[in-house]
């Protein structure tokens, strides 16, 4: 379950002073739900989203994840989270094994524990054949699979995505919506940003729209339509960006 | 090639805090090394003027002017002996002036008279002893010869000499032992700098340039420990470098010297005792500490890998100017092991030579322990804020 209630954050700007990245965002996933953050580059996703993976600290307001307060216990927050970025890389260096050991040592899991969901993991990701090689050395696509396999190896129970697909061909990029897919039945609770409409919405069960800093609708994708009279998710997307951007 | 040339003086360029580091930060940097430089130099010459020394005097009776002589130099007490000792040690002396039985006689007749001077090249406080008593000898020439110049009528440019030999009695155990306090202590130095420098900037701008730090402070391991792992590492690298270094070292002179002995040299033996190396190891981990906590905070203060190298060369570069000051020649006074680095080398150097001192070693080691829980402090602080993640 992931509960947000009013998050502000600001960043000091040497020419414009203060100024607020989000703005009274609150939402609520429940688990074995989706949610999906849908907006522009520079909107506030990845701000929202590092709040409550507790990289970032709110200005005010605050949100509860699997149950912790963002501020008053982060370290069982980010216990109880799998946190997979675009734009993150792993270690060129350490072999897959090796990667997957040491996050798993950081999510204080014991080294029995580790060894045995690394046997749980390769066969259903596929890490077999590339587990011993450095990553370095691996194709993108076997990246994407240690990358997600990373991400889920704690077994949390809120997964954060943040614009995963970013960068991957089709075929990467279905692997990851496929892997969000799973993990909803699973019962976990899935945040997600991304600016790519398809991809909300197959795999949402709710939508935020969010522009500077700002959730300016929410609910599910067929509301959405139904409330903008619009067709599909990307024309509600628009119409209702635009007219934000129409008030300027 | 000019496009590319013009496209990276730019980019350098509208990169301020390279610009900083590159143009900026040396103008303070240097002056701030040179005023270390003075003050050391003139600390020494205080130091050597502060120094007592005793000196061994065989025959002294025999040779006029030198009594009154030694009692005019400050910080020199002359000890009266029977004969030249096997020991100076055991004769509690740092040097001895041997003025042979019948050097009036020789002086009477016109001839050259010489004394010996005994002291050890391996021992700083015996070679200023030597020292001084050159200077005592001047006045005591000077008044043989114009004394003698009277009692024959003759002019004073023409004396007989007064010869005093030098003779170093150092064995050759002492004298390796010397030359190892004076370069071991200065490449340990080197070598801790040289061998954290990487992994320290790796380790922190680095991991933000590969953009792999948002997934691991996504962690549930807290910034301290992040932190302090990373340190841990760094110190690693740090030790390793020096070990590699002494190894290296001890492969030089212990089997390649013995292998060519074209390449070695018959003056000096070095051999350091395993607890010596023990005992210079415990108190080269502050200072790996310290120097780990500084290279890591300004890996996550740097904006880039460019600007946390030029930072940590600066680092680097003090680290060299705080070894060579360990070389100098004097007893070294208590006020330079308040300074970190420095006190590390100066407090290696005497425990090379079997002259720890307490009170040194307690400054030593408990400033540069305190030194290093500041900059872990911090440290942890400047990877605390989130600022870590978005410097760039």
């Amino acid at each position: 379950m992931i509960e947000v209630q009013k998050l502000l954050k600001t960043f000091h700007d040497r020419k414009r002073g203060e100024v607020a990245a989000v703005q009274d965002v609150s939402f609520v996933c429940p688990p074995g739900k989706v949610f999906g953050l849908l907006g522009r580059n520079g909107a506030g996703k990845t701000t929202t989203l590092r709040m409550l993976a507790t990289i970032l600290v709110p200005t005010s307001g605050t949100a509860k994840v699997a149950g912790h307060d963002i501020l008053e216990k982060p370290a069982e927050v980010r216990r109880s989270i799998g946190y997979l970025s675009g734009e993150t890389k792993l270690y060129d260096r350490l072999t897959g094994r090796e990667l997957l050991t040491y996050f798993g040592t950081l999510a204080s899991m014991t080294s029995s524990s580790i060894v045995a969901r690394i046997e749980e993991l390769r066969g259903p990701f596929g890490l077999s054949d590339f587990l011993d090689k450095r990553i370095g050395k691996m194709s993108t696509g076997m990246k994407q699979r240690l990358s997600i396999s990373r991400v889920v190896f704690h077994d949390p129970q809120v997964l954060i995505f943040d614009e995963p697909t970013a960068g991957l061909d089709v075929i990467g990029a279905r692997a990851v919506l496929s892997l969000i897919q799973d993990l909803k039945k699973k019962g976990r609770t899935v945040i997600f940003s991304t600016h790519i409409m398809t991809e909300a919405e197959r795999i949402c069960d709710e939508i935020a729209i969010i522009e500077r800093g700002r959730i300016l609708a929410q609910g599910s994708v067929e509301s959405l339509r139904q409330k903008s009279n619009q067709s599909s998710l990307e024309d509600v997307f628009v119409e209702i960006v635009g007219s934000v951007d129409g008030e300027r | 090639m000019l496009a590319v040339f013009r496209k990276e003086v730019i980019d350098t360029l509208r990169d301020g805090r390279s610009i900083f580091a590159i143009f900026v930060f040396p103008f303070l940097l240097y002056p701030a090394m040179l005023f270390f430089i003075s003050w050391m130099h003139m600390k020494e010459g205080e130091e050597a003027k502060a120094l007592e020394v005793r000196v061994g005097v065989v025959g002294g009776a025999t040779l006029p002017f030198l009594a009154d002589s030694l009692a005019a130099m400050p910080g020199v007490t002359a000890v009266p002996l029977e004969a030249a000792p096997a020991s100076m040690d055991d004769a509690h002396v740092n040097a001895v002036l041997v003025v042979p039985a019948g050097i009036l006689g020789s002086i009477a007749r016109g001839d050259s008279a010489r004394v010996e001077l005994l002291y050890k090249e391996a021992d700083n406080k015996s070679s200023a002893a030597a020292a001084r008593i050159e200077r005592i000898l001047d006045p005591v020439r000077q008044a043989l010869t114009v004394s003698w110049a009277q009692s024959h009528g003759a002019h004073t440019d023409t004396p007989p000499l007064l010869v005093v030999e030098k003779k170093d009695v150092s064995l050759k155990s002492e004298m390796g032992r010397y030359i190892a306090a004076l370069l071991i202590p200065y490449l340990l130095m080197v070598m801790m700098a040289a061998g954290s420098m990487q992994t320290a900037i790796d380790a922190t701008t680095g991991e933000k340039e590969r953009s792999t730090l948002e997934t691991l402070l996504a962690t549930s391991a807290s910034r301290a420990e992040l932190l302090l792992g990373k340190c841990a590492a760094v110190i690693a690298a740090a030790v390793t470098g020096a070990v590699t270094g002494i190894t290296g070292l001890w492969f030089t002179f212990a089997v390649v010297a013995k292998a060519f002995p074209a390449m070695g040299t018959s003056e000096l033996e070095l051999s350091i005792g395993p607890d010596k190396l023990i005992l210079i190891f415990l108190t080269l981990l502050p200072t790996a500490v310290f120097l780990s906590a500084v290279l890591v905070a300004i890996g996550c203060f740097a904006r880039s890998m460019r600007e946390g190298q030029t930072y940590a060369s600066y680092v680097y570069m003090v680290a060299i100017f705080m070894g060579l000051g360990s070389l100098g020649q004097q007893t070294p006074s208590m006020s330079r092991f308040f300074i970190p680095f420095l006190n590390t080398a100066l407090l290696q150097r005497e425990i090379l030579t079997n002259s720890v001192q307490l009170l040194h070693a307690v400054a030593a080691v408990g400033v540069t322990t305190a030194a290093a829980a500041v900059m872990l402090t911090i440290a942890v602080r400047l990877f605390s804020n989130e600022a870590v993640l978005f410097r760039t």
